[in-house]
């Protein structure tokens, strides 16, 4: 029984992510080029050296942390969908400290700090809902976009560049940058933090007491209630703790890859952690993989923009088919699964 | 002065009151239609760039509504069909027509060198009415859309309260089974007010490009379309508050343009662009909202 | 013999775990009044629901009046003038009487005065007392079935199904419903009446139809059978003669103590007025009453769910009043409670978790906050085994599991975690008679093994079968606390009913 539904999940995503392709496919024949060939270069372009490789690691790293934020609120049935501004909120931070600080101490200081705020612009999230039970879905959304405007205000004003020219802040001192961990790549320390993250959140989740109530509060609020457990105090806690999460994305984003901070600065990794997130299917672990696989896509995407005259929001395109397909998929497995037992039932009995 | 401010915040709701009054139609059968924003965007691409290619602002409204169509449709087929998640649906979806816009855009109009644009709608002063001191302005020289709205409130709130089918509809979201054992189609009912809702979004997304700017750039909705959504909430699920909370909203965006042209020194205009997702937030957590259909977000499953 | 009025033919269903009918024939005619009798799950409602269009059927066909007829959605069926009334209803409650009549048979634009004359008159007619403007919320279970009952009249309908029709009415409530049924169908309808009540089925009913999992297991006219007879072709096993051990209030010192407790929502009527009583070590204490006369609540306020507005909550002499639900589950209040799906169990968790559930704040299982997974899985085996629960073992998903085995889930975890008292809420409600028996034995075992029990039933035979003393809920206050043997079904009946002790004696 078990065998057969992860068989049945492996083989919907793998449909997911096929059909995806292909009706992306068609719609580069809309721009009259052999979708063949695109892809073709797509593919190639990912893996043509090691820095490009080690470009995908760059990429994953910040989608990472905003899938984990949407995946460590959906285990409680809560919705962020404003980790764009918390990650906002954390690049400020990490920016400030590492321009206050310019050396090598900033950077503890940093993923300290950049936790704090995004879990404090997160954790104003959970106590709404768990105080005045307002809808967080709406409530971090349109954080989001006030984050935006704090930090494009920030930018033109305290934090602007000393030439005044560019709503940008100065280049941050080489001795807080996050180290490279493999040489001749921009593949830099935020990787490892990542991943840390996510090993992290899969132990909390999955094998402590604390990770437990969060589980059983987002499956059944009722009956953890009932059991003792404060969903309040549970909201509160994964909203700060997912916020800090995408506020890390800040620090490996500013400290380890743009070394400023500037306008419109990676504007749709919040959407796209979501994405992710859907696609592992919340599992802290599967998040890594996802989100290497999506860093791959953008960083080919890229490329292939560049050799092959098709936009790269293509790429977008296909994610997003991606993500529709692997929702669908949720469906036809349930049905799958129900069609099994009756037909048992019908066979064993007719 | 502040002819022109109110005159410009009927104009800004004008979308916000399609978007919202479409909200509470499709949640009152208790399908959130979260995928709101993508709608929005789909409706202003598809209007700007059939009213661009045919010159006919007509043409671009009608490609806006059966654009909106498709992608609610699409919604209303995973959520109400296939019955998942209304928010996680509603999310990818948004992400993957900002995909096809960003695309479409690109495919259809290349990388252009001079920014795009069509003549938006024209101010049409119906005669009299618009002559009256104050209000006429203010209300009788707007757009046709803008004029639309003026029906759409009433005749909403006679649909859902005085016909039949607003019986259902207010039924569906509050006890589908009931429905289900009166012989009505919750599915059905589902599905097709979602996707009318979807004609009206399309439409509504359509004014953001032709309706008032005459351009169309992949950010211009920027949470318009769940501003219209929290609106539905504030306004408790009905057509009369859904009414009176677009018009706040309207005066906080057009407030917002009005002192960004005016470029206030004293504040910041970061604090005017806010100005309508801060006010969303506060209303959010301050008001109590009542009358929200018990089922709303639940997926129903009919018995077979 | 005549054409039947309606037929069934050899009727199959499957759901994706359970066969739910196999091959059932039956027919009901003109001025019938049929009984379907059988125990909980035994497919009764599946097989009406397929008669109403609400399910299809996998096999078999539906005759009327010898023409075979498709009926594929609930508006079929209303076309040949069947109405089924939902054993909980299908009122929307934030409507009014009027709206939920005439959903689905309206066109066009609502004329509300006109439809409320109409259905006020239709009313009046059947002697109904129900004003038609009044909102489903603010009406009681009794008043809101005469609504479903005129919502079957406003469509004319000539076969009426009730699905346990009485199980939420008080006894003088089941009268008026009888006389209704006797006299609708004396008019040349047809009543088909789901319970699984065997006394309702001797009152009532014409002709009597057995069912027993999925399956008919008897077709039998009133005046040829009796109630033993019926009782043996519903029941596939007998309920086991329980030993319910001595009674030992005057031994036992008292556990927990309730007095003076009441419950009062804002501005409304209060849910529990001035509940006083002891449960004593070594007893089961009885709560009767028709559901929702406060029981509900008692066990909320008990547990910690619910803050009374005034009076205490002592156990074993300590004020727990005040105490958090989590501070109460380490004092040792276990609770069962009446929806598992709800309260008791997380269906998406493995077995392991939902025990776990209960002892996530208990030092025992846990090591600064990481949970000891071995011991949990072993000390789940072990109770599986000891509960008699069928289920793969301890990391099978509690959805996985029937209704009798999640409840033994429920129970064995609760009484294996809970020290002194423990609270029962309607634990068989939608049991088999395995698992009913399961669930006794389990609640009589704590007995002897010294603990307070509370036990809240709507079942008067379980109390009488259980419980040392019995306290009877009416609107949120105790009409008199008895020993059961004080006691019989009868006077039991109008004290539920709201009849005063002195009244009753």
């Amino acid at each position: 029984m078990m065998d057969k539904k992860t068989r049945d999940i492996l083989i919907t995503n793998f449909f997911a992510v096929v059909l995806g392709l292909i009706l992306s496919g068609i719609m580069i024949l809309f721009l009259k080029k052999n979708p063949f060939s695109v892809f073709g270069i797509l593919f190639s372009s990912m893996f043509r050296d090691g820095y490009t490789i080690g470009e995908i690691f760059v990429k994953a790293t910040p989608l990472i942390f905003t899938a984990l934020a949407f995946a460590f609120t959906f285990k409680a049935n809560l919705f962020n969908i404003g980790a764009q501004g918390q990650f906002y909120i954390g690049s400020i931070t990490a920016v400030s400290v590492s321009l206050l600080i310019p050396s090598a101490l900033a950077i503890p200081v940093a993923i300290v700090l950049s936790f704090l705020a995004g879990g404090l612009w997160g954790g104003f999230m959970g106590v709404s809902k768990a105080k005045f039970k307002a809808n967080e879905f709406l409530i971090s959304m349109m954080s989001t976009y006030v984050a935006l405007n704090l930090m494009n205000y920030l930018l033109r004003t305290i934090l602007m560049e000393s030439k005044g020219e560019y709503p940008q802040t100065e280049s941050l001192a080489k001795s807080t940058w996050l180290f490279k961990i493999v040489p001749h790549t921009r593949l830099h320390f935020g990787f490892i933090l990542a991943i840390l993250a996510a090993v992290t959140v899969w132990l909390i989740l999955y094998r402590t007491t604390f990770g437990f109530r969060i589980r059983a509060v987002g499956q059944n609020q009722e009956a953890a209630r009932m059991s003792g457990v404060n969903p309040e105090i549970i909201y509160i806690i994964s909203f700060i703790i997912s916020g800090g999460l995408a506020g890390l994305a800040g620090v490996t984003e500013v400290n380890g890859v743009q070394h400023m901070l500037l306008q419109g600065f990676n504007p749709s990794i919040g959407a796209l952690g979501i994405g992710i997130a859907i696609l592992a299917n919340g599992n802290p672990i599967g998040i890594i993989f996802a989100s290497i696989l999506f860093g791959a896509l953008h960083v080919g995407g890229t490329i292939m923009g560049q050799l092959s005259g098709v936009p790269s929001s293509i790429i977008n395109l296909m994610e997003g088919f991606v993500m529709v397909f692997v929702i669908i998929s949720y469906f036809v497995r349930r049905k799958w699964e129900m069609n099994r037992d009756k037909k048992l039932l019908m066979e064993g009995n007719v | 002065m502040l002819i022109n401010l109110f005159s410009r915040a009927v104009l800004m709701s004008t979308p916000l009151l399609l978007g919202s009054l479409s909200e509470v139609f499709s949640e009152r059968t208790g399908v959130m239609v979260t995928a709101i924003e993508g709608i929005f965007l789909m409706g202003a691409w598809a209007g700007f760039t059939a009213a661009y290619i045919t010159g006919s602002l007509a043409m671009g409204l009608l490609y806006a509504a059966l654009s909106g169509l498709l992608v609610a449709m699409l919604y209303a087929y995973i959520v109400v069909t296939l019955k998942q998640h209304q928010i996680v649906t509603g999310t990818a979806i948004n992400i993957l027509i900002l995909g096809l816009c960003s695309f479409l855009q690109r495919v259809v109009f290349g990388v252009p060198l001079s920014p795009l644009t069509v003549e938006p709608l024209q101010k049409i002063a119906i005669p009299l009415l618009s002559k009256i001191p104050f209000i006429g302005p203010i209300f009788f020289q707007q757009n046709i859309l803008t004029y639309s709205i003026y029906v759409l409130v009433p005749l909403g709130y006679f649909i859902l309260y005085k016909t039949s089918l607003g019986l259902v509809i207010r039924s569906t979201g509050e006890n589908p089974e009931a429905v289900d054992v009166s012989g009505i189609s919750v599915s059905r009912v589902r599905f097709v007010t979602v996707s009318i809702s979807g004609i009206i979004c399309g439409i509504a997304g359509a004014f953001y490009s032709i309706g008032y700017l005459g351009k169309f750039t992949t950010n211009m909705i920027g949470g318009r379309g769940w501003i219209a959504f929290a609106i539905c909430f504030l306004g408790n699920w009905n057509p009369i508050g859904a009414f009176v909370g677009t018009l706040i909203f309207g005066l906080a965006e057009a407030f917002a343009i009005l002192m960004q042209a005016n470029a206030s020194t004293i504040l910041p205009n970061e604090l005017f662009i806010s100005l309508p997702y801060i006010l969303t937030i506060v209303l959010t957590i301050s008001r109590k909202s009542f009358n929200v259909p018990s089922k709303l977000g639940v997926a129903y499953y009919e018995e077979h | 013999m005549s054409t039947p009025f309606f037929e069934l033919k050899n009727i199959s269903k499957y759901f994706a775990k359970v066969i739910a009918n196999k091959d059932v024939s039956l027919s009901v005619d003109r001025g019938e009044v049929l009984a379907l009798l059988g125990e909980n799950g035994a497919g009764k409602s599946t097989c009406m629901k397929i008669l109403y269009g609400l399910y299809q059927a996998d096999e078999g066909e539906i005759f009327k009046e010898g023409e075979r007829i498709s009926i594929r959605t609930p508006r079929d069926a209303m076309r040949y003038k069947i109405s089924m009334i939902q054993q909980h209803f299908s009122l929307v409650s934030a409507h009014t009487v009027t709206e939920n009549i005439i959903l689905g048979n309206v066109k066009g634009k609502i004329n509300w005065k006109e439809a409320e004359n109409t259905i006020q008159q239709l009313a009046h007619r059947y002697g109904f007392n129900v004003d038609v403007r009044k909102k489903i919320q603010d009406l009681s279970v009794g008043e809101q079935q005469k609504v479903e009952i005129l919502k079957s009249l406003y469509l004319d309908a000539n076969l009426l199904i009730m699905d346990e029709p009485t199980a939420v009415l008080t006894p003088q409530e089941i009268d008026n419903l009888m006389e209704f049924v006797e006299n609708y169908s004396r008019k040349g309808n047809a009543v088909i009446f789901i319970t699984h009540k065997l006394k309702e089925v001797m009152h009532v009913a014409n002709r009597i139809i057995v069912m027993r999992s999925g399956r008919i297991h008897g077709n039998v006219l009133k005046e040829a059978t009796n109630e033993m007879e019926l009782s043996r072709m519903m029941i596939e096993h007998s309920i086991e003669e329980l030993d319910k051990g001595e009674d030992k209030r005057e031994a036992g010192e008292v556990c927990l103590s309730v007095q003076g407790l009441t419950v009062v929502p804002r501005n409304e009527v209060p849910l529990l007025h001035d509940v006083d009583f002891d449960i004593h070590k070594g007893e089961i204490f009885g709560i009767a009453g028709v559901s929702g006369n406060g029981q509900q609540e008692l066990c909320m306020t008990l547990c910690g769910a619910m803050k009374p507005t005034s009076g205490s909550i002592l156990l074993n002499n300590e004020d727990i009043t005040h105490l958090s639900i989590r501070k109460r589950i380490t004092l040792g209040i276990g609770y069962v409670p009446s929806d598992r799906h709800r309260y008791g169990m997380v269906m998406d968790m493995n077995l392991s978790e939902n025990m776990f559930l209960k002892a996530s704040y208990s030092k025992e299982w846990n090591n600064n906050g990481i949970i000891n997974r071995k011991k949990l899985a072993e000390t789940t085996s072990r109770m599986l085994h000891k509960y008699d629960v069928k289920a793969p073992g301890p990391y099978a998903l509690a959805r996985e599991l029937s209704g009798g085995n999640q409840q033994k889930v429920i129970v064995g975890r609760e009484v294996e975690f809970c020290g002194d008292f423990i609270i029962f809420d309607q634990p068989t409600r939608g049991l088999d008679l395995g698992a009913i028996n399961n669930v006794h034995s389990a609640i009589l075992k704590e007995k002897k093994n010294n603990k307070a029990i509370m036990l809240v039933s709507t079942e008067l035979s379980e109390i009488f079968a259980l419980c040392d003393r019995v306290a009877v809920f009416y609107k949120g206050k105790i009409q008199g606390i008895f020993r059961t043997s004080e006691l019989d079904s009868q006077k039991i009946g109008l004290l539920m009913a709201g009849y005063t002790h002195q009244e009753v004696v």
